[in-house]
């Protein structure tokens, strides 16, 4: 079969390399130059060098942003993760109606978050929302506070809702990790007299690792990117505090600062790649023993 | 003892789905509340069961031109992941031309990227191409930003299938082009249908894209048309938002529970290989 006759199978990965770059790759290459102009969308662009960087991080909103991302992120990733592992270690013992329970969780994680912001929105404004008034009905109405017109309360409901939103997502990957543990392991390891937690830390912690880095990445990547729920709830308040990088990106380019939102998106890219790189470096597959 | 910690497992899975169901069943008391009921009188868990609401939501919303939009994108932009990732990932996993290899190594690295990195100058692109409030333009980027893992998942499939499939049909005198399509394309179903439905609800959601490229409220999708129809009331009108939510939700759920066996197999089979 060692036939040097050149078919159309050659070409096979053209069409999508084609459509990849003149979507994606052209566009991201094109933003790095268009990153060191003062381009306002319309006008002729002039080149500024680096100002777009360092007008970057002279803006108090800017920096804000920053903050406000990387709180969100530090705050969503590692709890989507522990919720999501304490999820599948419950869903992975012997109880009637796991499908159900799985099929529950996960459900929130295919709407919209934009929407799921919403319905949250209906459920937690405050002073008007359903748990409120739930709270109110019960004497109890002073424990709700006004959450958005505090910056720590506005992200912890961010926070919240977003983990609500996708711990079951970060379970289902967990649960296949946990069932792909051999049982004969977890017999051994009783049979040397290891307790339970030392069962979980020597025995399946170590073999969760593929499902950890996968949730973790994804994670990271999810949460420093966050959008839709953030637009949905609280819309960036109070003022610009709660608003993230992305939404940034996109007022930017809609009051006509073209130039500088794509070099705001350079800097996010770097924002996200790090922690990425850094959380895959330390998840790597390590050969069995 | 063993009783004690089995019966706390149900007490914790069951308080687990009720927080899960909870925002939608208020969700639904909240849509079928009447228009005067705004401050919950009487026992706020029974609504009016006011439909009104569900009418005059889906008429003002425009949710089911968005509905319509949002299902054309979704569905061309899927046909096309399939179509080209299936065929690439294809000539990627059997043979090993350095291009083959270029691109798969491209489709790697860049698959940790967000789309809201390049949207920007996608934006300009897009204006130039007149493929801005187009449902084709909205479509190729919605596929654009789901090759390199559809790639992926599909290169990972096709090693595990053995080579002699369409050896033999190569034999008989056909090209490997369409032994691609005869023999190893119908045996895809697997992870094309993990890979449909891992996207699909993604492109059906998509927000942060259809902000730039679906302005016009002829062409909003879902979540679009969603946002711009809350944003005019300013937090009044509470059983109108929620009644259009429930509208908004109904199909996505419809299609979760119809595919959920094949969703959750997708997710964690496209996740874990990698």
């Amino acid at each position: 079969m060692k036939e040097k006759r050149i078919g159309l199978h050659t070409f096979m990965a053209i069409p999508a390399f084609i459509l990849y770059s003149i979507f994606f790759l052209y566009p991201l290459a094109k933003g790095i130059g268009m990153s060191l102009t003062d381009w306002d969308g319309i006008t002729k662009a002039h080149f500024v060098g680096l100002d777009n960087f360092i007008q970057f991080f002279k803006d108090k909103r800017a920096v804000n942003d920053i903050r406000t991302t990387l709180i969100f992120a530090m705050g969503s990733a590692p709890l989507l993760n522990i919720v999501g592992l304490g999820y599948a270690l419950l869903m992975d013992s012997k109880i009637k109606g796991k499908g159900i329970a799985r099929m529950l969780i996960y459900l929130p994680a295919v709407i919209s978050p934009l929407i799921m912001g919403y319905i949250w929105y209906l459920l937690l404004q405050p002073g008007r929302g359903f748990v409120f008034h739930f709270l109110d009905n019960l004497g109890r109405g002073a424990w709700f506070g006004n959450w958005t017109a505090s910056y720590a309360n506005s992200m912890l409901v961010l926070v919240l809702v977003n983990v609500w939103q996708y711990a079951g997502m970060t379970m289902v990957i967990y649960l296949a990790g946990l069932q792909a543990v051999p049982l004969e392991l977890y017999e051994a390891a009783r049979m040397d007299g290891a307790t339970a937690p030392k069962r979980f830390r020597y025995v399946t912690l170590p073999l969760l690792i593929p499902s950890i880095r996968i949730n973790v990445v994804t994670n990271i990547i999810g949460s420093l990117s966050v959008f839709d729920i953030i637009m949905s709830l609280t819309g960036g308040g109070p003022g610009y505090k709660t608003e993230s990088l992305s939404i940034y990106i996109m007022r930017m380019c809609y009051g006509s600062k073209t130039g500088y939102s794509t070099a705001v998106a350079l800097i996010m890219f770097f924002i996200i790649l790090i922690p990425v790189l850094v959380s895959m470096r330390l998840t790597k597959a390590k050969p069995m023993e | 003892m063993r009783k004690l910690s089995k019966v706390s497992i149900y007490l914790c899975v069951i308080f687990i789905c009720l927080l899960c169901l909870i925002p939608f069943l208020v969700l639904i008391i909240l849509s079928l509340n009447s228009p005067q009921r705004v401050f919950y009188e009487g026992n706020m868990f029974i609504p009016d069961f006011y439909l009104k609401n569900f009418a005059e939501g889906w008429v003002k919303s425009n949710i089911g031109s968005a509905m319509i939009n949002s299902a054309f994108i979704t569905a061309l932009a899927l046909i096309i992941i399939v179509l080209l990732c299936s065929m690439a990932a294809y000539t990627i996993a059997r043979f090993k031309y350095r291009f083959n290899t270029l691109i798969f190594a491209v489709f790697i690295s860049c698959m940790m990227i967000p789309g809201i990195i390049n949207t920007v100058p996608l934006y300009t692109l897009m204006i130039k191409l007149h493929a801005v409030n187009t449902l084709w333009g909205m479509a190729l980027v919605c596929a654009a930003l789901a090759i390199p893992q559809s790639t992926f998942v599909f290169h990972g499939f096709i090693k595990s299938l053995p080579r002699e499939l369409e050896e033999s049909a190569i034999i008989d005198g056909c090209s490997w082009f369409s032994s691609f399509w005869r023999i190893v394309f119908p045996l895809l179903k697997p992870a094309a249908s993990a890979i449909i439905i891992l996207n699909g609800f993604g492109i059906w959601n998509n927000y942060s894209q259809a902000v730039f490229f679906l302005q016009d409220s002829k062409k909003h999708n879902v979540p679009q048309a969603l946002s711009v129809y809350f944003q005019q009331f300013a937090g009044a009108k509470w059983n109108l938002m929620a009644a259009t939510a429930v509208i908004a939700i109904v199909p996505v759920i419809l299609a979760f529970l119809l595919f959920q066996k094949n969703l959750i197999r997708g997710l964690t089979e496209g996740a874990l290989k990698g």
